[in-house]
């Protein structure tokens, strides 16, 4: 496969999910080695997953649960 | 007193509740952008649930299963809220021009650690989340808030997995392109 930036912007969530074969993994590495702009966006959305990562979960209030729990019974 | 049978379900969304209550509330929060209406949802969920339990026979994930409920139960409440449209026209499931445009976004400029990993950095994405369209948000938290595999995404949306792989980098640019603003003034790489 020949990797263009087009290309590449489309491919980076597929590469991360696993979804690609061996060769179009090497091409996309490849050109992310060759491209600074590609490699930014990389980062930035690797900036992104781990900021969703450690952000805080809300918590259900106790309210809510007694109305679902009293729902249910 | 109820017998086993009837008894069976009950226990298990209790089960459920306890286990799962905390993401269910959070992914119809996200959804919802509103703490009454995620509680109705998720409420509403519960209650769907137990009286279409036989539905759940064969299901592998008794979350999968209530998370697509809820899904279904926050676009309801949004399209009654009719703030905004569950489905917008143009969300196809394949890339167009529009997302290479928004692959092409200027990088981030890069703020000193503790803004970026900072409390306004993660309010800032919370506001972004809000910003993406019904089906973005869905995708997004699923698989990146919640940590839910790409499969389980397709699942509890009733879609295959590479049209979920589409919406999730569709929203990711989005986000990208949505919090560059409030990186502004950063130092770029």
């Amino acid at each position: 496969m020949k990797c263009d930036c087009d290309e590449l912007g489309r491919r980076l969530t597929d590469l991360r999910d696993g979804a690609l074969g061996e060769s179009d993994c090497a091409a996309i590495e490849r050109h992310l080695d060759e491209c600074a702009s590609c490699g930014a966006l990389r980062k930035d959305l690797e900036d992104l997953a781990r900021l969703c990562r450690e952000s805080a979960r809300p918590r259900m209030p106790l309210a809510v649960r007694r109305r679902i729990e009293e729902a249910l019974k | 007193m109820t017998g086993p049978s009837a008894e069976e379900p009950r226990a298990l969304l209790f089960r459920a509740l306890d286990e799962q209550g905390d993401r269910l509330y959070a992914f119809a929060l996200r959804m919802t952008r509103d703490p009454d209406l995620a509680a109705d949802a998720v409420q509403e969920a519960f209650v769907s649930a137990l009286r279409k339990f036989d539905a759940f026979r064969g299901e592998s994930n008794i979350s999968t299963w209530l998370h697509r409920i809820v899904y279904t139960k926050t676009i309801d409440l949004i399209r009654q809220r009719g703030k905004e449209s569950p489905l917008p026209e143009g969300e196809e499931g394949n890339f167009g021009p529009d997302d290479e445009r928004l692959a092409r976004t200027p990088a981030w400029a890069r703020p000193p650690d503790e803004i970026l990993w900072g409390s306004q950095t993660k309010e800032a994405l919370e506001a972004a989340i809000r910003q993406l369209t019904p089906l973005q948000r869905a995708v997004f938290t699923l698989r990146e808030v919640d940590g839910m595999s790409t499969d389980e995404v397709a699942s509890v949306l009733g879609m295959e997995p590479g049209t979920v792989r589409v919406h999730l980098h569709r929203s990711r640019l989005r986000l990208r392109a949505l919090l560059s603003d409030h990186f502004k003034g950063g130092v770029r790489p």
